[in-house]
């Protein structure tokens, strides 16, 4: 590592000067499980860390206000996914936290950093996306939300500008019963980086928001409001064109070391169906 | 802002106070400045484990944080596990299954059990393997740890 | 009291599982000064100079090691072929290889001056990263044909072609010939602690600390690299944190005690993960298997061609290559064989011994054509194994003799995993026999103190690295000198203290090793014998030794007794020693007859899912022929973590190359190894034990046994659950599914 100045803000409005004055030569230190990597193979050479987690408002919470559930941006994966509230309302979002690398990892990663990190394979990027989450921003400018589907932008980018950092990631709790499945493909069953992340959600008017990662610079949102995909009465084999238009955005790297691009679409559309299977299985017992 | 800073922390029960640069990691301060080497080093990418503490409860891996991160908390290590230099349930439980081979990675497999079982004292099978997941054991004794760990967590409920 | 057969704790556990167990990078020593290795972004390099000017002025640095310090011409070593440098010797071979070396103050100024350090090169286009590369018309030569000697090969990528056999292949009638071709990809040991080196000035002389499988291979290698005598080479060899075989053969420890000489300081470099496989790996093997039967699936003759890719400097692949390819056609009776065994250099790393010693790679390829064959003339697989399997005692191959009965092996695997049950959707059942030649030569010396208070001290020059040396040759002694077990302590690792091993490989040690220890233990025995007819004026004949204890015509006494007796008042001890040879036998191709066969026989369930290609493993058994197991717990243990290794090699571990021989996937985030996750769903690992094998009380060695085959028994589950034949290890999801989408025509 080089060596860097380590600061330690109290307040959010501290975080935002800083980051104001050292714009690219600041990084934000959360759980720092990529950040540390980054920084021992001198990937980014910062002249400061701003370390997160002595900022009071950011500190670990989950907190559900106005049909809103706020996920504070400390907050990290063993959190969300020891959560009641996110277990009920979110379960998609729990099959994606509890994935995220090993016990140790989850424990201080955190979600907030998983999708400002950028990476196309962020676990928690499907389920953020087909739960319609809302990024909250502090900076210069005040506080401003704007939805996950802006707010990723490729690898490594995200919509945040100079002085800005996630506060907090808000995600609506559906209103109508919404089933939803998160589902990866990884080469074997133990921690490993996913060559595809899904999610699939459908609710009981038709509607079936599907979102994949891994196989393009960013994870992708796709709407089906036809109803065909989220009619349990119509069988998988009538469901394959369908969903596999869902897919037209996926453009797998073929540099790739973890599968080859071929495998990955053939696999995208083995997992979409199995995604949507057990959304439409949750979906079912949600209205019973 | 600094390059240094002292933090306090308690380490294994004993309160410190440590003067550490700030672009070093909790792994490095551990075993080269405390001179608590049962952490061990080898992947630096928090893959393998073998530099797994527990801090504040919680398993972590001491490779991707920085020594000021523990500025405040409790953390504990291998060195910590033994009660009034007694083996605790599971390091002799770990003994008894022949669950440490070369024994590398077994500072990190005990501190990654001692979490689990303190979450969970009555885990499965399945619980075990995920619980331990982030631990990798080349002399492979996956089967010998588990059963390990499950021996444990019986006596400990006797 | 018996300590052998049962399970006590591990010698050494108690330091392992207190974070008390001082490993190599534990050790501090005093003043030193750390290294970092300078290595290039490319494989093949021309080194046109290397400017330490800049490096050398950062403050803390001490020096910037390159070539140029280095005695002219450059020093070599190497266990076989003295072809490996210090540093790069003017070009890079291989992605990884040290070019120079900085030692500074502290381990980030070192890094930091690494990145100073000028190194003025031209990257050299086209290399030899396959074996058709290697073999190709007018191939571009890995190695200067000057440092070849007088071989006829010089002017090849071939290091060595090796013909085995007996028999006229082409003289045989057969029924049924089938014929097709493996690969076995390179994988690397990932020893969970890094390869470690450290060195001192000693005076004269120079200490040096390694993580180092054979210290006292290193002591002689040292002591001529040097031109020092043995007695002023001292090597620490530290319990290393996993072998597999990759710690064997000295690697960057001559750079350091160059160092160390030169900075007349300790110096100390611990690899990272990383750097560790730029510094060993197992051999991959492109082996070509023609196999001839009679309708009845009896052997008629094996044609096998092994050629092994190995690095561009030898180690000891060459070795792995002649010993493996002398067994290539397994553990069967053929009444003609034909092997022909190449050692093939590469712009790679050097591969090194691998748990398996190059069978694995070899019966990956004889046992998938052996099911290619029970399954064209329709005999079962289980049955065509049995037809052909060697008798007992049977000399199956020149000069080695089958010395276990393998049948029994077989049939219990086979009952174990429940071979004729029958199978649900998508499954598939797989079984595969093979056997490794233990040691064919060896050499071991202990000695054994039996002190004053009764308790006992234990010295060998084995190295435990996990596999439990320490608790078995205290389980040796403790029956043998009737010594409570915790009363032993058994001491290793430093070759100023122990006496001469020739190395910890080839599952030796218990064996070798062992007997040593066991006639030190017969030595006191005796020498307390010889005390006890002075002290009560019997004859030698009217005392009988039983394990620790002395029959006497009225009484029997401990050894103990005997001896407190006897020395008094002074005190003192005795001290007894043990020697264990297993000579050369210049008429075996290979120097000498195996002391024993590690027999195994592995089969396996798997399911298949057929949309993705995954491979879950339902069931995994292994059995091997061990002889008496002197410590189950620690054997199956050992069973356990092959057979678990050997699935690495078979569903997930390969490196991946790009282009220009670099290889891509380093360290932990993209070479996949098992983890408690992705075990079989059921295991077993048995012994069979009918002691009879050339150890003490009867043992064999163990710990290699259960990887030799799993590949194959896996792959031919995979098969069956697939109908898919696979060539290619490992059996990724992604090549499971490609084998799925193949039509019939196999395009």
């Amino acid at each position: 590592m080089n060596r860097f100045q380590y600061a330690r803000p109290e307040t959010v409005a501290e975080a935002v000067a800083l980051l104001e004055e050292y714009g690219d030569d600041a990084r934000l230190l959360a759980g720092g499980t990529d950040l540390v990597i980054e920084l021992r193979n001198r990937w980014v050479e910062p002249k400061v860390v701003i370390d997160l987690k002595h900022i009071p408002e950011l500190t670990p919470s989950i907190t559900v206000r106005d049909d809103v559930l706020s996920i504070s941006a400390s907050t990290v994966m063993t959190d969300i996914a020891e959560d009641e509230l996110v277990q009920r309302h979110f379960p998609a979002l729990v099959e994606a936290a509890v994935v995220v690398g090993s016990v140790q990892i989850r424990a201080r990663a955190t979600l907030a950093g998983n999708i400002c990190n950028g990476s196309p394979a962020a676990d928690t990027s499907p389920p953020l996306l087909v739960y319609d989450a809302v990024v909250v921003i502090a900076g210069p400018e005040g506080t401003r939300r704007t939805p996950v589907d802006d707010f990723i932008v490729g690898p490594g980018k995200t919509s945040l500008g100079r002085g800005e950092l996630v506060t907090a990631v808000e995600l609506p709790i559906p209103q109508r019963p919404f089933g939803a499945a998160y589902t990866r493909l990884t080469r074997r069953r133990g921690t490993d980086l996913a060559s595809i992340t899904l999610c699939c959600g459908v609710d009981t008017d038709g509607h079936t928001r599907l979102a994949y990662g891994s196989v393009g610079p960013r994870a992708f949102l796709e709407i089906d409001d036809t109803g065909t995909l989220a009619d349990p009465s119509v069988s998988i084999e009538e469901k394959v064109a369908p969903l596999d238009q869902l897919f037209h955005r996926a453009s797998p790297s073929p540099k790739s070391l973890r599968a080859s691009p071929d495998y990955r679409l053939a696999m995208l559309r083995v997992l979409g169906a199995r995604a949507l299977e057990t959304a439409l299985g949750r979906l079912t017992k949600e209205q019973v | 802002m600094n390059e240094t800073l002292t933090i306090n922390t308690t380490i294994n029960g004993r309160s410190r106070s440590i003067e550490v640069e700030v672009n070093h990691t909790l792994l490095d301060v551990l075993r080269d400045e405390v001179d608590l080497t049962g952490t061990k080093e080898c992947c630096v990418v928090g893959e393998c484990g073998a530099c797994t503490v527990i801090i504040d409860g919680r398993p972590m891996n001491s490779c991707l944080m920085l020594a000021v991160e523990i500025d405040g908390s409790e953390v504990t290590t291998v060195e910590g596990l033994e009660i009034h230099g007694e083996l605790n349930v599971l390091q002799a439980s770990f003994l008894d299954e022949s669950a440490a081979q070369c024994g590398f990675c077994i500072p990190g497999q005990l501190m990654s059990a001692t979490a689990l079982l303190h979450d969970n004292p009555d885990p499965t099978v399945e619980q075990v393997q995920e619980g331990l997941a982030g631990n990798l054991c080349r002399c492979a004794g996956y089967e010998q740890i588990t059963k390990a760990v499950l021996a444990a967590a019986k006596e400990a409920m006797r | 009291m018996k300590s052998v057969g049962s399970s006590p704790r591990r010698g050494g556990g108690l330091g392992r599982v207190t974070g008390h167990q001082q490993y190599l990078a534990d050790i501090k020593l005093p003043d030193v000064l750390q290294v970092k290795l300078v290595t290039l972004p490319v494989a093949r390099a021309k080194i046109n100079s290397i400017d330490v000017t800049e490096a050398e002025a950062l403050p803390g640095v001490a020096f910037v090691m390159t070539s140029a310090d280095l005695p002219q011409p450059m020093p070599r070593f190497g266990p076989q072929f003295q072809d490996r440098p210090v540093l790069a010797d003017g070009e890079t071979k291989y992605h990884g290889e040290a070019v120079a070396a900085v030692a500074a103050e502290t381990k980030e100024i070192a890094e930091e001056a690494v990145r100073l350090v000028k190194v003025h090169y031209d990257e050299l286009h086209g290399g030899v990263y396959s074996v058709a590369e290697a073999l190709a018309d007018n191939p571009l030569l890995v190695q200067d044909p000057k440092l070849r000697g007088d071989s006829p090969l010089a002017h090849t990528n071939i290091i060595d072609e090796k013909h085995f056999g007996w028999g006229d292949i082409d003289s045989q009638e057969s029924d049924l010939i089938v014929e097709d071709t493996f690969q076995f990809p390179m994988v690397t040991h990932f020893a969970i602690e890094p390869h470690g080196f450290m060195a001192a000035p000693d005076g004269d002389g120079i200490e040096i600390w390694s993580t180092i499988q054979h210290p006292y291979l290193l002591q002689k290698i040292m002591a001529k690299l040097l031109d020092m005598p043995l007695a002023m080479v001292r090597v620490h060899a530290p319990d290393p944190g996993g072998g597999f075989g990759g710690k064997q053969i000295p690697k960057l420890e001559p750079l350091i005690a160059y160092m160390a000489l030169r900075a007349q300081r300790p110096v100390r470099l611990i690899l990272t993960l990383d750097e560790t496989f730029q510094t060993v790996r197992r051999s991959s093997a492109e082996v070509r298997v023609r196999l001839g039967f009679t309708e009845n699936g009896v052997f008629t003759f094996q044609d096998i061609e092994t050629n092994f890719l190995v690095g561009a400097y030898v180690d000891i692949a060459d070795r792995v290559v002649s010993k493996s390819s002398y067994s290539a056609a397994g553990p069967y009776s053929v009444p003609a064989v034909k092997i022909i065994g190449r050692t093939i250099v590469s712009h790679t790393t050097p591969s090194t011994a691998f748990r398996g010693f190059g069978i694995p790679q070899i019966s990956w390829a004889r046992e998938s054509v052996i099911d290619e064959a029970a399954l064209r003339l329709g005999v079962d697989r289980l049955d065509i194994r049995l037809r052909n399997l060697a008798r007992y005692r049977e000399e199956f191959i020149p000069l080695e003799e089958a010395d276990g009965d393998w049948e029994q092996t077989v049939r219990t695997a086979a009952k174990r995993i429940g071979w004729n049950d029958p199978l649900p959707p998508n499954r598939g059942r797989g079984i595969a026999c093979g056997m490794k030649s233990g040691p064919t030569t060896g050499l071991s010396y202990s000695t054994v103190r039996l002190l004053y208070d009764g308790s006992a001290m234990v010295y060998a020059g084995t190295s435990d690295m996990g596999q439990g040396a320490r608790t078995v040759f205290a389980q040796i002694a403790s029956d043998e000198l009737g010594v409570p077990l915790e009363n032993i302590a058994v001491v290793m690792g430093d070759t100023a203290v122990v006496p001469y091993d020739q190395q910890t490989s080839a599952s030796r040690s218990s064996v070798l090793m062992g007997t040593a220890v066991q006639r030190a233990c017969q030595d006191i025995q005796g020498k307390v014998l010889t005390m006890a007819t002075e002290l009560y004026g019997i004859n030698e004949d009217a005392v009988k030794t039983v394990g620790g204890r002395l029959l006497l015509p009225d009484r029997e006494v401990t050894l103990t007794e005997v001896m407190q007796e006897a020395l008094a008042p002074l005190g003192g001890e005795v001290i007894g020693n043990g020697e264990m040879r297993k000579e050369k036998d210049p008429n075996h191709p290979l120097g000498g007859t195996a002391a024993f066969f590690e027999f195994n026989c592995t089969a396996s369930e798997v399911e298949v899912d057929m949309e993705t290609g995954h491979v879950t493993l339902i069931k995994h058994v292994t059995v091997g022929d061990v002889g008496r197991s002197l410590n189950p717990k620690q054997v199956t243990a050992q069973d356990d973590g092959a057979a678990i290794q050997g699935l690495g090699h078979t569903l997930m571990e390969h490196y991946i190359f790009d282009d220009a021989g670099r290889v891509r996937n380093i360290g932990a985030i993209d070479y996949r190894i098992l983890t408690s996750m992705d075990l079989p769903l059921e295991m077993h690992s048995e012994s069979i034990e009918n002691a009879d094998g050339p150890g003490p009380y009867g043992i064999k060695g163990v710990s290699e046994g259960s990887l030799l085959v799993t590949a194959p028994a896996v792959g031919a589950a995979v098969r069956e659950a697939t109908g898919k034949v696979i060539r290619d290890l490992p059996l990724t999801p992604q090549r499971v599914w490609e084998a799925l989408q193949e039509d019939e025509n196999g395009s």
